[in-house]
Parts: C-alpha cells; sequence; structure tokens
C-alpha cells in the first residue's frame, strides 16, 4: 500500500478504503468497530491497513499497552504458583494470566517443571476474552509439542514497543526482506552467535552467554525502536556496535 | 493491588553478572551519574520552581511563600515545610492518598537533610515576633520514576529554594505591609548552606559500590547508603535502612565518593542559577518601569 489513511478515533472508515468484497465476510481487526448495518468507526488513533485477499482491515498503531489476544506468543513472568496454575503476568499492573501446571511439553504429575516466582517463560495465549482470565500455555495443545516454547533460562529481558515487537515477528519475504522493516537480528547474527525469544507483549529475551553480546544485541533492538530507525540506519548502527564487542 | 512488580529472576541474575565485569546496562562507569538536567521554568515573576532530570527521572519541586503565625514555642523562628507526594504519574505503583514506604522514607530524608541541619535560616523568615512570620512551603511532585529519586528530588528542592524570592516586608510598629513582586524587588531566602544527598547502592555483600541507580538497579541491590553533605564536605546525615551490613571502610568510601558527587552537583545549581539570572535580569525594576523607550 503506497499511501496510507490515518484515522483518528471515531472517525468513519471511507467506503472507498473497503475491499472489494465478491463473497463471504469482512473481518475486522484491532482498532475497529461496527456499528449496524453499516458503518465502521474506527476506535483508537492509527493507521489503516487493509488486506484485499483475505478482506480483512485493522489499524496499526504504535502506543497503548498490550492486550491479549488468542495465539500471540508472549514472554511471561511467573508471579505465584497454585494447585493447579502458575499465575504470571504479561504486562505489569494488569490482572494475572493463569498457565497450567501441565501445560508444558511431555509433562505429567511427576515431571512438570518446577517454576519459581520470577522465572520468565514463553508460551502462547490459548484464551483472551474480555469476561475471563487470559490463559497461556507453553505448548501445542494440538501436537504435544514444545514448538519452542518453554521455560527461559539465563539471558536478558528488554523492553520495546508492542508494535515493534509485532515488526519483528512478522518474518521474511520469499526473497529474504523483512517484512517489518527490521533487519537488526540477521544483521547481528551473521557475526554473533545467540537466541531470542520475542514476546507480543513488547518483552525480547536475548542471551548469548556473554554478558557484552547480549547486552549489545539488546540495546540495538531498543535503540531502533526508540529511535525509529530504518533499514539503512539499523545497519550502520549494527555495523559500529559490532566493531566495540 | 498495584505493587511495584519484582524484576524477574534472569533480569536479577544478568544484572548481577554484568556488575560483576564492570559493566553497567546503561554502559556508564559504576560511580558516573546519568545526564542532568536541570532548568527554572517560569515566566520573569516566578520564582522558585526546580525541574530537575537524571535520565529518565524527573521532579519538579515548587517554593511558595506566605505569612502565618509562628508556633507558640518559637517565637523568633518562622516556619519551613516540606510536602512530597508520590502520584500515580510517576509510576503505577503509587495511589493516591496511600502512603508508600518510598515515599515515607523520601520525605523523611528530606527533612533531615534540609530541614534539620538548619540549610534555611528560619530566623530571617520572622516579621514581628509572636504574631507574624512567613510559611515557606516546598512541594516535590515526582514526575516520571526510573530510579535515585532521593538525590532528584533533593537536588530539585536545593536548586527551587536557591532560585526562590519571598515578597518584601515593611513594618511600622505592629503593621505589616507585603509588597507584591511588581512593587518592590522581591528577597532572596538566606541559605546557610547547601546539602545534597548522594545515594550509593552496593552488590553483591558490599563487594560493588554504585551510584545513581536506574530503577532496575534498584529493585535488585542489596542496600543503599544516603549521604548528605554540603560543598565543603560536612555530613548532614547518613541513613541506611536495612539491608546487607556494610563495613566501616565501605562507609569511608561512600562518604568520599559522595563529596566528588557534591561539588559537581553544587558546580551545576551555581552554573545554572547564574544563566537563569542572566536571562532574567532585565537591567533591574526601574529600567522596566520606565515610561521612556529606546529611541
Amino acid at each position: 500500500m503506497a499511501t496510507s489513511t490515518i484515522l483518528l478515533p471515531g472517525e468513519v472508515v471511507p467506503t472507498d478504503q473497503l475491499p472489494k468484497l465478491k463473497k463471504g465476510t469482512l473481518t475486522l481487526g484491532p482498532g475497529l468497530r461496527h456499528i449496524p448495518p453499516s458503518t465502521i468507526l474506527s476506535t483508537t488513533a492509527g493507521a489503516l491497513h487493509v488486506d484485499h485477499k483475505k478482506s480483512a482491515l485493522w489499524l496499526e498503531h504504535s502506543n497503548g499497552r498490550y492486550q491479549p489476544a488468542g495465539g500471540d506468543l508472549v514472554i511471561a513472568q511467573v508471579h505465584h504458583g497454585g494447585a493447579e496454575s502458575y499465575s504470571c503476568s504479561l504486562t505489569p499492573y494488569t490482572p494475572f494470566a493463569s498457565l497450567g501446571q501441565l501445560a508444558f511439553e511431555g509433562a505429567n504429575k511427576k515431571t512438570r517443571p518446577q517454576l519459581k516466582a520470577g522465572d520468565l517463560v514463553y508460551a502462547r495465549v490459548s484464551k483472551a476474552s474480555k469476561w475471563d482470565d487470559t490463559e497461556i500455555e507453553c505448548f501445542n495443545s494440538g501436537t504435544g509439542k514444545a514448538e519452542g516454547m518453554g521455560p527461559l533460562k539465563g539471558g536478558m529481558l528488554f523492553q520495546v514497543s508492542p508494535l515493534f515487537a509485532r515488526r519483528l515477528m512478522m518474518g521474511t519475504d520469499k526473497d529474504g526482506t523483512s517484512k517489518g522493516g527490521v533487519v537488526v537480528l540477521e544483521e547481528v547474527g551473521e557475526k554473533v552467535k545467540f537466541e531470542v525469544a520475542v514476546g507480543r507483549n513488547g518483552r525480547v529475551w536475548v542471551d548469548s552467554g556473554s554478558v557484552r553480546e547480549t547486552l549489545a544485541v539488546g540495546k540495538l533492538l531498543v535503540q531502533a525502536d526508540e529511535q525509529g530507525l530504518n533499514v539503512e540506519a539499523q545497519r550502520k548502527a549494527v555495523k559500529k556496535v559490532l566493531k566495540d564487542v | 493491588m498495584p505493587h511495584q512488580p519484582a524484576p524477574s529472576t534472569n533480569e536479577q541474575a544478568f544484572l548481577l553478572s554484568a556488575l560483576r565485569e564492570n559493566i553497567r546496562l546503561d554502559a556508564r562507569p559504576l560511580d558516573a551519574y546519568r545526564p542532568i538536567d536541570l532548568s527554572f521554568p517560569g515566566g520573569p515573576d516566578e520564582y522558585g520552581t526546580a525541574d530537575v532530570r537524571i535520565g529518565k527521572t524527573r521532579v519538579l519541586a515548587k517554593i511558595s511563600a506566605e505569612v502565618v503565625a509562628p508556633y507558640a514555642d518559637r517565637k523568633f523562628e518562622g516556619v519551613f515545610t516540606i510536602a512530597c507526594e508520590l502520584s500515580p504519574m510517576a509510576s503505577a505503583a503509587w495511589e493516591v492518598g496511600r502512603q508508600d514506604q518510598a515515599e515515607i522514607l523520601l520525605s523523611r530524608l528530606l527533612e533531615k537533610t534540609i530541614r534539620r541541619s538548619g540549610a534555611l535560616d528560619t530566623e530571617s523568615l520572622c516579621i514581628v515576633a509572636g504574631a507574624k512570620c512567613f510559611h515557606i512551603r516546598a512541594d516535590i511532585h515526582v514526575l516520571d520514576h526510573d530510579g535515585n529519586l532521593v538525590d532528584a528530588a533533593c537536588l530539585a528542592l536545593i536548586a527551587a529554594l536557591l532560585h526562590f524570592r519571598r515578597p518584601d516586608v515593611e513594618i511600622h510598629g505592629e503593621e505589616v505591609t507585603v509588597f507584591p513582586l511588581r512593587e518592590r524587588e522581591p528577597v532572596k531566602l538566606s541559605m546557610q548552606h547547601q546539602p545534597f544527598c548522594i545515594t550509593t547502592s552496593y552488590f553483591d555483600g558490599g563487594l560493588i559500590m554504585l551510584q545513581d541507580a536506574t530503577r532496575l538497579e534498584e529493585a535488585c541491590r542489596e542496600g543503599e547508603v544516603v549521604v548528605s553533605m554540603n560543598r565543603f564536605g560536612e555530613v548532614c546525615s547518613m541513613a541506611k535502612y536495612g539491608g546487607a551490613p556494610v563495613d566501616g571502610l565501605g562507609l569511608l568510601a561512600c562518604t568520599k565518593a559522595a563529596l566528588e558527587k557534591v561539588k559537581m552537583l553544587d558546580r551545576l545549581v551555581r552554573e545554572r542559577l547564574a544563566e537563569d539570572e542572566k536571562r532574567r535580569d532585565k537591567g533591574g525594576l526601574m529600567k522596566e518601569l520606565r515610561a521612556e523607550n529606546e529611541r
């Protein structure tokens, strides 16, 4: 999309922006609200994005805290454990999400992982509702496989904005260009070995074994987020930092 | 429900292992402060507001004066009070109306450092003994909290007190006239010395000492020592609220390092006050009130 429409809260989405709908239903993403019969209002300020193939539209905005949605990968911090589940915090000062004691790969009553308060887990939001507690799990409940999720040991946590975390997770195109416009991890990865886990709740966990390298990767990410660096600037920043490490 | 969430075990362990390698997460030396910004917002007639930023921490101090009756047991002294309230604006862990531990400690430290060390000469605030005196009130507002509140609040308070001008008064027998700022050049407060608080946080049983801790470092530290002293090296107070024990040599090291920082802060306040004076100086009230124009 060459030009994006910026909407303010309460504005009506112009009808010529809607996807050309032949049949099927229109999908509304975050930041939009349907008022019957045929008005679509924005509920927050942001740029309008339209996907014609999926006949979906949503608002993209960088402000605000993370709102859990089903299927999101998040980094949660265990607050306390209960008989059946752990209470974990996804964002500070919000109600806890519950993580079942047995919601891990290959876990049964005897082999379940023992987590302490303050431990970090990489998990997926399995249930998110306005009226109920959020639930998260550390395995794919369909296949029983961990798929990279589970407790995070060592390393360091860095805070980024939820939008930046989303951009980090967009992956690459077929020709290898980053869809989200973030190349920091790829660029650093050519020189330094590290593990990374990105949570949609604006948390990035980095571990490379050495303090200096871990810090360098985390700082680059935070810098790219806070200063809004484009791809070229990111490459430059990475080169500068790699010289010192 | 709000309580300051503790950092995760991963963060705590990483911070400690980084400190053992002499690395701070924001890449400054252990004894370095974040960039300090001090400004005196307000128009030409507004005195006594100081805005301090240390990194992301931001504190605003505002001084005000009014005429009241002095306390019956202190007839020859004015009144000086420090009010600090931590609002949810700075951190979601603080509620309005609910006193937090941090708030009590902060106001107690400021009280000890500035009021009880006699930084402000309260006798000079007396107008008519036993009948009228000035009540100087200092309000501390924490606008953003990223650690090291005590140092920032103390710096803001001292800077605001030095900047403040109270209205001039004239006494004829029992009659007291208070002149508005436009009518007569206001008067500076008489300060006897300028103490500053320097907080030293320690880790690893006192082996690692650092200054100007960020919020994460504050959450992970084993304890802190707050030393307040003036630029002549006179210690006004020393506070250590709990935490792991520190030996005598460690305390001496704290005060020695604090003196250096106090000198730096004192120089900063002087510089900024001089700059502000230059900015506000329009050649005195007489020049401003002149009727003729520049031609």
